[in-house]
């Protein structure tokens, strides 16, 4: 049988096991993975970081490095065996058959070589064209990723596009021999919210042009639902759930998906109402997992001398399309039940003004040539324009906004690294825009705290746990003596749930959750009445993400403290603040109560941030709105409204308003505020982008 | 006794070594057995090419300790019948052997090599040490405030290393600059960055708590300031600041050109290095995090950047200990700062190239010495870096 008329599924794993060797042992990273994608199928991998689905992606690749083997089971690409394929066919398979795109589009692409000649040569390559061919064929597909101007893009080199243009030629690249299949691992993750939208969009049309079958890797259930028709859940090393989309969201059979589902917040999760459910405990190291089954000892529905007895294979629901789990108890487990909800909490009333911004403005001066800045002319960096907003005591006010929006740059003029061009910022009633911090007070300094964003980042690698804390209280001035700032490093780690023997250890010991509550614990450690947290969650784990949201929310309830969050994730700034701020370009859009906000009437930004925002929920229905284009530079904003290159309302704005004047700041109701032209009467039309469908 | 054959030479050698092959033993039992609790250091344990390399280094280290055992001869004493001897050739007195040979003075070429070790094991690692810690306290500054004080540094390190090093060295030991005691000011000035280093590493994390600093950074200055001013002042120099009672250390004054110059041109390769490290670390959230808890700009140099830079630092220190002997035995090879009689390699070598097509022993062995020395120290590094990769 020739390849060309093939008919089964397009790949076939059977009990796939991988191992990787390193010097102490062998660490099994996948055990008995089965999966079938069909021809036209797309297939969604889920699971959090280390539980092997990056694994399996390399493995259909054959690509394993050097100390990575396939210890078992079969892999099946249109019927021929790719486990003991010799490396001759596997180059003619590889970018031709199967083509995959990965998580930083700067890093696949050969920054020393233009756009054309990167797209030409896999059509060169695999099917031995003509170079004109060749680039005849990439200007035909740089056109079918939707890029403006597909001859500039192909002359161009990687760095002049932006983030998402890359990304596109990424995918252009793959599609450039027609592959029968398309693996693509984390392919937005690298990427701002609209601009990942507008690529999933993208892969959705292509698919359905192409008729390619899809693997698709992400540990966001959101996205999953968006771009497959069938999933399955991985969880240390195995694949647990697996099945259609509609059934594994809605009538799930494993413990763990249930878990991971209860632990995401959904439209209608509240912070006192119906709390996120964390999943307990830590992801066991790939050498240290339990007997029987993997996520026994996190499983509330573990039952001793069972679960733990033996490996558990994969049962088959009856009654359902192909869907299969890796659970003993599936059947006598309850799955409608509703979650216990541990405990509800008093809605904190916000008390008085602590911090209050006044037309805060943060220019920077770039020389448009630094070599030779005398001659070239200045250019003005707008970071931030004219700011303003107060925050209460014990208030959580929300900062949304995508790369380049200036949410760092107000960060750093609060946090006085930088100071203000001009404005005012009250912390109480001092005034402290132009102190920089070498000349703040210690109670100042020790007043604003800010929780950082990257886990593995955040602690000093060199240095204990227990020091970086210590030396957090040393310069803060708490404690008379070493003994008096060792026990209240003590009380830290306790507030923020962290065994006491952690003290001693060293930040690579923890796991990225664990980090993050050191990262905590040491801003707390002055008694901070502010804390910046900049997307202190959006790099850990799902499971992990509930756990270290709620100690931050315990703790803000604890000490009345006021939390700036920043974040792009509007499904958990729905979920936990009082009120939100977006900006674009600099400047504040919206600013009102996060009901206010979420509820039209909108700012035409707003609308688009919050379609783009993938919902893992089968019941709610999105608007789609898919913003062309990218953020403009903030080195070069377009003149009037920032938004106004990719807004869909503008048309519905009389005259050229919007490209000429910086639309002023309405007040649409008792503190909700909007920068924008668009008439009382528009606004008014405007729909909810969201709505959850009766159930 | 009789003149002895290349198997017996061989033999006699290795006995000759035996405290070093001992303690190199000792060194390794010791060192696998508890490697898993030692760090780095236990992890080089884990790399064949990393053991050969510190095993050819400690070698070298253990020589320089032991010389005086190692050794069968005086090193400057000469017999006249012995000039240009073959390896093996027996005593006049018959009472021993030059094992390898004797040079164009009728010196043993075996005992010059064993106790040349000693003057590289000693100036090497010290003035590579000397080198980062000037490379350091500028290079840290240099890329966390950036700016101009970066462009006037690297311009400065720039400049010394565009200029012809070898023409320096002539520089520096020309008889007529020796007088105007440069060296001696030179040496004034780097000598003087330790003690800084030392002082500022303590201050910048104990200033929250002035009583313990203010103790241990007075140690360090009446400490390290009288060993500083014993080290740069010499008696009936330009520079004779201490009383001659008081001055304990005496350095010859061509070691110390030696050393200074050294110093000299190894600090702005490290700066650099230390430089683009920096430039990389400071952008990470934990540099931030001081920041934003009101830390100053040197503890967060040398607290938190400094040790996270250590990695590529250690690799680079072996390295550079590495050229530093290259460039003390180019030294000795063009007869400059160490007096023609002193037994180092290059001094030897330079001795030995005049007689090479009569008599190539004594210019070979020490040119083997250095060259193992060296390669130990290049495999130690690629040990280190690979090992420093792994987890």
């Amino acid at each position: 049988m020739s390849p060309a008329d093939y008919e089964g599924p397009i790949l076939e794993i059977e009990r796939l096991s991988i191992s990787f060797f390193t010097r102490l042992r062998e660490i099994p990273a996948v055990m008995d993975f089965s999966c079938t994608v069909q021809p036209g199928e797309a297939m969604g991998l889920v699971g959090e970081s280390g539980c092997g689905k990056s694994t399996v992606a390399l493995a259909v690749m054959r690509y394993l490095g050097k100390n990575g083997r396939i210890t078992g089971g079969s892999i099946r690409f249109k019927g021929r065996d790719l486990v003991n394929m010799s490396d001759e066919e596997l180059r003619h398979i590889r970018g031709s058959e199967i083509a995959m795109i990965y998580q930083e589009p700067m890093a696949s692409l050969n920054p020393a070589m233009r756009i054309g000649d990167q797209l030409a040569e896999v059509p060169m390559i695999h099917a031995g064209v003509s170079r004109e061919e060749a680039l005849r064929r990439a200007r035909e597909v740089v056109s079918d990723v939707r890029l403006p101007d597909p001859d500039r893009m192909l002359r161009s080199y990687p760095h002049q596009l932006s983030g998402g243009q890359q990304q596109r030629i990424v995918i252009a690249m793959a599609l450039m021999s027609k592959p029968s299949l398309l693996i693509l691992d984390e392919p937005t993750t690298a990427l701002d919210v609209t601009v990942e939208a507008a690529v999933v969009d993208l892969v959705k049309d292509l698919r359905e042009k192409y008729g390619t079958s899809i693997l698709f890797i992400s540990h966001n259930l959101g996205l999953v639902m968006d771009v497959c028709d069938r999933l399955c859940v991985m969880y240390s090393g195995e694949a647990v759930e697996t099945g259609s989309i509609k059934d594994v969201f809605d009538r799930m059979q494993h413990p763990y998906t249930q878990a991971l589902f209860r632990s995401i917040p959904l439209p209608g999760a509240d912070k006192n109402a119906r709390p996120l459910i964390s999943i307990p405990g830590n992801f066991p190291l790939p050498h240290e997992r339990p007997n029987g089954c993997n996520f026994g000892p996190r499983c509330s529905y573990f039952e001793a001398g069972r679960c733990d007895a033996a490996d558990v294979p994969m049962f088959a629901v009856d009654g359902h399309d192909r869907h299969e789990t890796r659970c003993i108890r599936f059947r006598e487990i309850d799955w409608a039940a509703p979650p216990k909800v541990a405990r509800t909490t008093e809605k904190a009333v916000p008390g008085r003004v602590v911090l209050k911004m006044e037309d805060l403005k943060k220019y920077y001066e770039v020389a448009a040539n630094s070599l030779f800045g005398k001659s070239g002319a200045k250019k003005v960096v707008k970071a931030n324009e004219t700011l303003s907003f107060e925050a209460r005591e014990g208030e959580t006010l929300a900062i949304v906004g995508e790369s380049g929006c200036g949410k760092s740059t107000f960060a750093k003029v609060l946090m006085g690294l930088e100071t203000a061009t001009s404005g005012r910022i009250m912390l109480y009633d001092r005034d402290i825009q132009s102190t920089p911090i070498e000349k703040r007070s210690t109670d100042t300094v020790s007043g604003v705290q800010m929780v950082f964003q990257n886990p593995f980042d955040t602690l000093n690698p060199s240095m204990t746990v227990g020091r970086q804390i210590i030396r957090a209280l040393e310069i803060f001035g708490e404690g008379k003596t070493d003994e008096d700032r060792r026990n209240r490093m003590l009380e830290l780690l306790d507030l923020v749930k962290l065994p006491r023997q952690f003290a001693d250890r060293m930040p690579r010991q923890l796991s990225g959750g664990q980090k993050q509550r050191v990262g905590i614990a040491r801003a707390f450690a002055g008694g901070a009445k502010v804390v910046v947290a900049d997307e202190p969650v959006s790099a850990l784990d799902v499971s992990v993400q509930a756990a270290v949201t709620d100690l931050l929310m315990e703790i803000q309830r604890k000490n009345k403290t006021t939390l700036l969050f920043i974040s792009h994730d509007l499904s958990i700034v729905r979920y936990l603040s009082d009120r939100v701020m977006v900006m674009y370009l600099g400047h504040v859009v919206e600013l009102g109560t996060t009901d206010q906000v979420f509820s039209p009437p909108y700012h035409p930004y707003t609308e688009a941030l919050l379609s783009a925002v993938p919902i893992a929920d089968t019941h709610v229905q999105k608007k789609r709105i898919v913003l062309e284009g990218d953020i403009p530079s903030a080195m070069n904003p377009p003149p009037g409204c920032p938004f106004q290159t990719r807004c869909r309302w503008k048309s519905k704005v009389p005259g050229n308003l919007c490209e000429t004047e910086v639309p002023p700041m309405r007040q649409l109701a008792e503190g909700h505020q909007i920068k924008c032209h668009l008439p009382d009467s528009e606004l008014a039309r405007m729909e909810p982008v969201i709505k959850i469908a009766a159930e | 006794m009789d003149d002895i054959g290349w198997l017996s030479v061989t033999g006699r050698i290795l006995w000759q070594f035996l405290p070093v092959w001992i303690c190199l033993a000792v060194t390794f039992a010791v060192s696998i057995r508890y490697k898993r609790s030692l760090g780095l250091y236990g992890k080089l344990f884990d790399s064949t090419i990393g053991m050969i390399g510190f095993a050819m280094v400690m070698f070298w280290v253990f020589t320089a300790v032991f010389a005086d055992m190692v050794a069968t001869h005086d090193v400057l004493s000469q017999i006249s019948q012995m000039k240009n001897k073959p390896p093996g050739t027996v005593v006049p007195a018959g009472t021993s052997h030059y094992l390898l040979g004797g040079d164009h003075l009728g010196r043993d070429v075996f005992s010059r090599m064993v106790v040349g070790s000693r003057i590289v094991i000693q100036i090497a690692p010290l003035a590579t040490m000397f080198a980062f810690m000037v490379g350091i306290t500028i290079g840290l500054p240099a890329a966390y405030y950036g700016g101009t004080l970066d462009t006037v540094l690297s311009f400065m390190a720039n400049l010394i290393l565009a200029f012809p090093v070898i023409l320096l060295f002539y520089l520096l030991v020309t008889p007529e600059i020796v007088a105007t005691g440069l060296p001696q000011y030179m040496g004034l000035v780097l000598f003087l960055f330790p003690i800084l280093f030392l002082v500022v590493l303590v201050n910048s994390r104990y200033y929250v708590k002035p009583q313990f600093r203010n103790v241990v950074v007075g140690l360090i200055v009446l400490v390290g300031g009288f060993f500083y001013l014993a080290l740069v002042s010499e008696p009936e120099s330009a520079v004779a600041i201490l009383p001659r009672r008081l001055d304990f250390l005496s350095v010859p004054g061509n070691i110390l050109i030696v050393f200074v110059s050294v110093v000299f041109v190894n600090s702005p390769t490290v700066f650099r290095i230390v430089r683009g490290i920096t430039l990389d670390i400071k952008t990470r959230d934990y540099v931030s995090a001081a920041q934003t808890r009101g830390e100053r700009p040197w503890y967060i140099m040398l607290w938190e950047i400094l040790p996270n830079a250590r990695g590529p630092l250690i690799v680079d220190f072996c390295l550079r200990i590495g050229y530093t002997t290259i460039l003390l035995g180019t030294l000795g090879f063009f007869g400059l700062g160490l007096s023609p009689e002193s037994p180092d390699w290059g001094s030897t070598i330079n001795a030995g190239r005049k007689l090479l097509t009569v008599a190539p022993h004594p210019a070979i062995f020490p040119a083997l010495a250095l060259m193992s020395l060296v390669l130990g120290l290049n495999l130690l590094a690629d040990g280190l870096r690979e090992e420093s990769l792994k987890d």
